[in-house]
């Protein structure tokens, strides 16, 4: 009989279009403390993901849960479509994951420590061995014992561990801690190069930036929740909430700016005007409305813009950190 | 077909145990500190032990008695027993709580590799480290004392032979002890000190009160001094605890002291929070 942690198992070499990550309902509680909130997760396959949230926010328990590593108390997960732990073995087998920071025997070199985790693996992890250590630059002091090994060092080798998988799915947790910014950069480029391939990676983060420059896709999350969720630049663009005008007469300008219905704030920034919207009010469609006004008022429109949004502002937004500023 | 099917599942998961079983034995092998203090305490130990005996009755033959013999195998054999218990603790410990203490477990986990085949492959991979150094260190004894025997009698050869399994019987029971019982508690330092103040505290104490009568029976100590070759008794335990004891409920005894930590391991690696 073949156990079905060994069975040969018909796999699709692509990812059919769908998830390679999915959950429904997750929750996850640590005595009072909901962590993980009714999480509704759907990871594109063939994309990098970014999970974003402050420290705290439920998103380790998160990655956790969908390696076993811990039980879920409700919900259900799937793994390249799998549901786990029903079918966990089958699941993780082309899943590499960093999760928390990378650990390590420190008294193996970091090849031996690729061979302990390659020997749980299947029969080629071994053979990846080299092409992950080659991957991460760790080639030249593979055969060193980890003790050696910098911060950054340790992050590579936890990358290389997950390439022995030849993994369909990557789950890495904070995985640009540690890097220098030279690493960061080339940590990014990594990352692409194996979206490129047809990977997809999931990277939680607090680093706004990060998500923004490296993922396609992204879900919000703070106290446990997911708040947002949608593709990068949609996230962002729903965080819209400002109208740069530069305009023939700014004293003209001003009451006809102050008086606007989606007006919030106006304020001058050199020779241009700043209007902040309201809570209500869509970005571009006002600055339609604005530019409008200002011209049945006489005054000339040179320039009308809605600055394009950061990641960081619409987190920001969506994690109440506006209010939070304005009470402190 | 499902005969074929059968093979090449069996074949397979032979294979993965190998690989497993293997890299257990890289982690072990690997931990230089652990490797010379387990060697000191076997191999060293009676070779030591042997050398000292040997250079007295050379230097005064009258005072001190040849170094080999029956007689002197029996005491190798307590001191191996001993020592080689407090090293079985050590690597056993070790393989235990080891990889839940660096870290790593989670990472193994996260392979989908099943957590009872990641544990059950401790139990060999650790055994390969310590009984070749337990079975040396039982060749040196035995082989000294054939050589240093002058013209005190020489042990036999099934003396020899079955004072060594008894010897590899002990060490891997105190070996799965610590295994089990590091699994459990999920930490190396605990179960050192928990065991070796059992082995080395409770147990002669509650060896010594004969109130507990045929309590004492239950102890790891007594089920092992039950089995231990009638021409080493003398050496292993001077006062045995029960002569009364058949092998079979020795033999139980032992099991039972085995088994039982190594279950509640089992049932904690593959329960607790990675």
């Amino acid at each position: 009989m073949i156990s079905s942690e060994d069975a040969p198992v018909m796999e699709p070499d692509t990812m059919p279009v769908g998830c390679a990550v999915q959950t429904s309902g997750l929750v996850k509680r640590f005595g009072d403390r909901t962590a993980v909130n009714q999480v509704d997760l759907r990871v594109p396959a063939g994309t990098a993901f970014g999970y974003l949230g402050p420290n705290g926010a439920g998103k380790t328990t998160l990655i956790r849960m969908l390696l076993g590593l811990t039980r879920p108390d409700s919900g259900s997960m799937w793994l390249l479509g799998r549901p786990v732990p029903a079918e966990r073995s089958a699941a993780l087998r082309r899943v590499g994951a960093m999760a928390e920071e990378p650990r390590f025997l420190d008294h193996l070199t970091g090849r031996e420590n690729l061979r302990i985790n390659a020997a749980a693996r299947d029969p080629g992890a071994v053979g990846r061995i080299g092409g992950a250590l080659e991957r991460v630059g760790l080639t030249g002091r593979a055969d060193e014992r980890v003790a050696q090994y910098s911060t950054g060092m340790r992050q590579r080798l936890g990358v290389a561990r997950c390439l022995l998988a030849d993994p369909r799915l990557l789950i890495l947790d904070e995985p640009t801690n540690g890097l220098d910014p030279a690493g960061i950069v080339e940590f990014r480029g990594m990352i692409r190069a194996l979206v490129a391939e047809g990977r997809t990676v999931m990277l939680s983060s607090h680093l706004l930036d990060e998500v923004e420059k490296i993922c396609d896709t992204a879900a919000i999350v703070d106290r446990g929740r997911i708040i947002a969720q949608g593709p990068v630049t949609e996230l962002s663009a729903a965080g819209a909430r400002t109208v740069v005008v530069q305009v023939s007469d700014p004293g003209r300008a001003l009451p006809v700016l102050t008086s606007h219905p989606a007006s919030r704030s106006v304020t001058e920034d050199g020779p241009q005007l700043r209007i902040g919207l309201g809570p209500d009010a869509e970005a571009g469609r006002a600055a339609a409305d604005i530019n409008r006004a200002l011209v049945e008022a006489g005054v000339d429109v040179y320039q009308l813009e809605v600055p394009a949004p950061t990641l960081e502002e619409r987190f920001l937004q969506v994690t109440h950190k506006f209010e939070e500023e304005a009470v402190a | 077909m499902s005969v074929m099917i059968a093979s090449l599942g069996g074949g397979r998961a032979a294979v993965v145990a190998g690989r497993l079983i293997s890299a257990e034995f890289l982690k072990v092998r690997k931990r230089r500190g652990l490797l010379a203090v387990a060697t000191i305490l076997t191999v060293g130990a009676v070779a030591a032990a042997g050398g000292v005996l040997a250079v007295l009755h050379a230097q005064n033959p009258a005072k001190y008695g040849p170094a080999g013999g029956l007689g002197n195998l029996a005491n190798a054999a307590y001191l191996l027993f001993t020592l080689g218990t407090v090293a079985a603790v050590l690597v056993g410990a070790t393989m235990g709580a080891g990889d839940l203490q660096a870290g790593v477990f989670r990472d193994l986990i996260a392979t989908g590799r099943s957590r009872l085949a990641l544990y059950a492959a401790r139990i060999p991979g650790g055994l390969a480290l310590l009984l070749p150094l337990v079975a040396l260190g039982w060749a040196v004894a035995a082989v000294g004392s054939v050589l240093l025997a002058g013209r005190l009698p020489r042990p036999g050869i099934a003396v020899m032979a079955q004072g060594g399994g008894w010897m590899l019987l002990a060490v891997t029971v105190a070996y799965l002890v610590a295994l089990g019982l590091a699994a459990l508690a999920g930490s190396r330092s605990t179960t050192v000190g928990i065991l070796l103040a059992w082995q080395f505290a409770v147990t002669p104490l509650a060896l010594a009160v004969a109130k507990l009568g045929d309590l004492r029976e239950g102890l790891l100590t007594a089920g092992l001094d039950r089995l231990i070759p009638a021409g080493l008794l003398s050496g292993a335990r001077p006062d045995p605890v029960s002569t009364t004891m058949s092998a079979a409920v020795a033999a139980a005894v032992i099991a039972g002291w085995a088994l039982i930590p190594l279950t509640a391991g089992a049932w904690r690696t593959c329960t607790r929070d990675a």
